[in-house]
């Protein structure tokens, strides 16, 4: 019983809190609202017994991937509400709801009358943490490896990107060498206008 | 590499106890930056600090003087709330009324009223010194000619109305301290020693 | 679920919020006369006996002081930010071990109050949502300073959550296992058992990767008074300051207890003296907070970052490699 007042309640409280996401015009709220529903949804895996998903849940989508919004949020002044230009708003939201009604259509109509199984019940001798290990690296090692691979390019490539210039720090430089790379860089701007 | 100080003239000489302190050019390479890291971290120039205040706790050496319960001693001359002093032979005020220390106020506090007595002497009704405007420069007790208004060691003025501060008799040395002897004299031009050749002015000549 | 459990865990939650809120606040105390001690000063000393209870001034003064909102900041989140801040704090506290089992009138008592098989992940994961109480503050408060507290605290809780994060995976790898009593319990045999002396770095930058957490004096660039003034906490007033002030306690006392089961041992095998001992080591990870504190100068934001990504990330990578390797042959 308690398991399915949980349910209900996490599950109530993640629409909500993905509904101010979306509906907000204000910045922090969404913010705010999409944080507090990424930790709602770890519930569900703390319900199902999958202690370790729900930490990382928590960990990787509340603590870094949101703040690294937050980062983005910076460049604007969040205190202000955002001015949205709304043509048809009828038509938006109804095109909305057309669309995740079909999305949970296309998912449960297959299933809707198979008596679910699960295919990999938790083994009450191997720990959580240890069972997400064994099938990382024996049956979706491949993606495993894949998705490290990637993280990586991108890693080296956004330090490349953002190292640019790294060795130059205006407080050593004299006025003249500051106005020579500015002109240079506008230069370098105007020929590829030109281009 | 001398680090470039910006700002050269600064009076330091072979005699005076000034002297350049050494500072070490900043590191710009990435590798520089980091051996500064590494020397810094392994040399124990951290320990240093930690050791130095853990050393100053065990000695638990205090320096503070818990103020309302201890006082520092202050300067004979500090320029503290003024004191009207009065004459040791005869208790009488000595201030003539002359209003000098009103008119050389630069900040415009003292205020006070005069009129002639019955013994046709003139005589201070009011005196008072608004010492919110005050900036106890020292210049009324300066001019004074009679060495009637003096600034006292009562540093102390926190309180709930200004007014307290400037009221005359306030300022004005109670009889019974001056006949105690704690009326304090300043030694300096004009002063007086209070002994026994200080007599009372004769009114009539 | 019986009802016996559930009256345990309540009570173990109100005990914990109870003692916890308290030694926050003694937690000022001691900071004070400590830095003062260690500044040839005296401290807090007119109310109570040794101004022991200049605690409960503050407090009074905290919960009567005017609840200010200005006027251009983001309501509700500025409201709540606080709140995430010290709930946060006392939240890690659920999956941390304070004490070994005991029985009180025959009845076991686990001093935990919830034994999740991956606690430390737990700790570690509530600890960086932490980092909402000062972002949203410093954002929604309309001030440059808490914009720029709110920019640097993003950047520090993320840089340094890799930090304790690769650090810690190295005593995790040689334990196998994420829960806190199971890693207390691998090191039981004695002094010569603890974990320290196995992952010496690994304990080094755990170490500072707490400071960095907890926004203290090395690392103190969040609030940091003499160039952003109080950073997120600049805007407020009254208690919802004093929130972040007890979260910013709370989480020192949390995190010290962190470092000591890990690796210094914990407390050991469960007896009285080890338990005590554990409180000892405890004391000894707070006290540094304070000591370094009153040593040691503030570093700019550049130069921490540095040292995170150039310096401590590539140690603690290597760290896991070679651990691993040793595992391996």
């Amino acid at each position: 019983m308690f398991e399915a007042i949980a349910f209900y309640l996490f599950a109530a409280l993640t629409i909500g809190m993905f509904t101010i996401t979306v509906m907000t015009s204000q910045a922090l709220y969404a913010l705010t609202a999409m944080a507090a529903g990424m930790i709602f949804i770890s519930a569900f895996f703390f319900i199902l017994g999958a202690d370790f998903l729900g930490a990382i849940q928590i960990i990787v989508y509340t603590g870094a991937v949101m703040a690294l919004y937050a980062f983005g949020m910076m460049f604007f002044d969040t205190t202000r509400s955002v001015i949205e230009k709304r043509n048809n708003p009828r038509f938006v939201v109804v095109l909305g709801a057309l669309a995740a009604v079909l999305i949970v259509l296309i998912v449960l109509a297959p299933i809707v009358t198979t008596n679910l199984n699960s295919q990999h019940p938790i083994d009450l001798n191997v720990g959580n943490t240890q069972a997400i290990g064994m099938v990382l690296f024996t049956k979706y090692l491949v993606p495993f490896e894949l998705a490290a691979v990637m993280l990586l390019v991108a890693m080296i490539a956004g330090i490349v990107l953002a190292g640019k210039k790294m060795d130059k720090s205006l407080t050593l430089m004299a006025d003249e060498e500051i106005a020579l790379m500015q002109a240079s860089s506008h230069d370098r701007t105007e020929e590829e206008g030109e281009h | 590499m001398h680090h470039n100080e910006p700002l050269n003239d600064r009076n330091v000489s072979e005699q005076s106890p000034y002297f350049y302190v050494d500072i070490e050019a900043y590191p710009t390479t990435n590798w520089d930056k980091f051996k500064q890291v590494v020397k810094r971290t392994f040399n124990g120039e951290l320990f240093v600090g930690l050791w130095v205040v853990m050393r100053e706790m065990i000695k638990f050496d205090i320096h503070t003087v818990q103020y309302p319960k201890e006082k520092l001693p202050i300067g004979p001359r500090y320029r503290a709330v003024h004191k009207l002093l009065r004459l040791w032979e005869s208790g009488y005020e000595r201030c003539i009324g002359c209003g000098l220390c009103e008119k050389i106020c630069i900040s415009d506090c003292i205020r006070m009223e005069t009129k002639i007595d019955e013994n046709s002497r003139k005589e201070v009704t009011e005196y008072s010194i608004n010492l919110g405007r005050c900036i106890f420069c020292g210049y009324c007790a300066e001019v004074c000619p009679e060495l009637a208004i003096v600034h006292g060691q009562r540093y102390e003025n926190g309180s709930e109305q200004r007014a307290h501060f400037v009221i005359k008799d306030d300022m004005l040395t109670p009889l019974d301290w001056l006949t105690s002897g704690q009326q304090e004299e300043f030694p300096g031009f004009g002063a007086i020693t209070p002994n026994e050749s200080v007599t009372k002015t004769p009114l009539a000549y | 679920m019986d009802m016996a459990f559930i009256i345990e865990t309540i009570v173990k939650i109100v005990v914990i919020l109870l003692v916890f809120s308290a030694l926050a606040g003694l937690g000022t105390y001691f900071e004070r006369k400590v830095l003062a001690f260690m500044q040839r000063r005296l401290g807090p000393m007119h109310v109570g006996p040794f101004g022991l209870l200049q605690v409960a001034a503050d407090g009074v003064k905290l919960f009567t002081k005017e609840d200010i909102i200005p006027q251009n900041v983001v309501k509700p989140i500025f409201k709540i930010a606080p709140v995430i801040t010290a709930a946060t704090a006392f939240m890690a506290a659920a999956a941390i071990p304070f004490w070994p089992e005991f029985s009180v009138f025959g009845y076991k008592v686990h001093p935990i109050v919830a034994d999740v098989n991956i606690g430390i992940l737990y700790v570690l994961g509530v600890m960086a949502i932490g980092l909402y109480g000062p972002l949203l503050g410093g954002m929604a408060s309309a001030n440059k300073f808490s914009l720029i507290s709110a920019a640097r605290s993003a950047a520090v809780f993320i840089s340094y959550e890799v930090i304790s994060g690769l650090s810690l995976l190295a005593p995790l790898m040689m334990v196998g296992s994420l829960s806190l009593i199971d890693i207390n319990n691998y090191q039981a045999g004695g002094i010569g058992n603890w974990i320290v002396w196995s992952q010496p770095v690994a304990f080094i930058l755990f170490w500072i990767a707490a400071f960095a957490e907890t926004g203290r004096t090395p690392f103190h660039l969040i609030a940091n008074d003499h160039e952003i003034i109080d950073g997120f906490g600049t805007e407020y007033s009254g208690m919802r300051w004093g929130l972040f002030f007890i979260g910013e306690y709370a989480n020192m006392f949390f995190i010290s207890f962190v470092i000591a089961i890990i690796f210094l041992g914990g407390f050991g095998d469960g007896s009285i003296a080890g338990a005590f001992q554990l409180l000892l080591k405890v004391s000894f990870f707070f006290f540094f907070f304070l000591w370094t504190r009153a040593a040691w100068p503030d570093v700019r934001p550049d130069q921490l970052m540095w040292l995170c990504w150039k310096v401590l990330m590539p140690l603690a990578v290597v760290n896991v490699v070679i651990t691993g390797l040793v595992m391996m042959f």
